[in-house]
């Protein structure tokens, strides 16, 4: 990033005064975002919630018996092996 | 730092709706300060509002230690410009005659529009630091004092450093240059 200056008689537009500045405050959303920032911080990770676990396990649950599944039809498709008799 | 001012800090460390008298007092000053460097009043307040939530947020490790609350504030400021200014190529600093009537007095220079010129071109060679104290010295108006407070180093150290970048400044100005 570079830094470049600019030195003129009036230099920067005119400061807005007092007033126009008090506009700008808005105490409100300052706290609403200190208690979203907080919340969002503190939160319990999703195994941490009972519910969320049960669900979480079911879906690795359901995702091994679909392989498993699917392991099991591909190999009863397969031929079976023969014996190669060597001489 | 003022003894209600103490009181409101410690009081917002554990309700965060307390940190309102402590935002209402020094939301002008530092929005002035951003505006400064900022140039553009809906990019100030965003950047003013983001310093308080910063603060709010870790004002349970601020610790006064005889330093005035205010230049912590100016420390999350120009953290918050610098994330900013990251994203940026090119940071164009306005500055006016008047800012810069004490620095061009202190490196030796006339104050005519050519020397205002070369000014402006001696300080954008300086370094991130040195600009940046040069800035906080002439274009804030800061004490010694407070300038060591936001940069957390001393007295002493502030008035050093000032007078070694305004040294480069003269060397970056003198006609061999």
């Amino acid at each position: 990033m570079n830094r470049r200056y600019r030195i003129s008689p009036e230099g920067r537009p005119q400061e807005p005064t007092d007033a126009e500045i008090a506009r700008y405050r808005d105490p409100k959303r300052l706290v609403y975002n200190y208690h979203r920032a907080t919340r969002l911080f503190h939160r319990r990770p999703l195994y941490k919630d009972p519910k969320a676990f049960l669900a979480l396990l079911l879906i690795v649950l359901l995702a091994w018996f679909i392989s498993e599944v699917v392991d099991k039809e591909h190999q009863a498709k397969a031929p079976p092996a023969t014996d190669q008799v060597t001489e | 730092m003022t003894p209600q001012e103490e009181v409101h800090i410690a009081r917002a460390k554990s309700d965060p709706e307390a940190f309102a008298p402590l935002y209402e007092l020094h939301f002008a000053t530092i929005f002035r300060f951003i505006l400064r460097r900022a140039n553009d009043r809906e990019l100030a307040a965003d950047l003013t509002q983001q310093t308080f939530l910063k603060a709010m947020l870790s004002l349970s490790r601020y610790e006064p230690r005889g330093l005035p609350f205010r230049a912590w504030l100016y420390r999350i400021a120009l953290n918050e410009l610098k994330m900013y200014w990251r994203k940026r190529r090119e940071v164009v600093i306005d500055m006016s005659y008047a800012e810069v009537r004490g620095l061009s007095e202190e490196v030796g220079l006339p104050g005519q529009d050519e020397d205002m010129r070369r000014l402006a071109m001696a300080l954008s060679k300086l370094k991130e630091d040195a600009a940046r104290l040069i800035e906080l010295r002439y274009m804030d108006g800061m004490s010694f004092a407070e300038l060591g407070s936001v940069l957390g180093i001393g007295e002493d150290a502030a008035k050093m450093r000032t007078h070694r970048v305004l040294a480069t400044l003269r060397t970056y100005l003198s006609p061999r240059a």
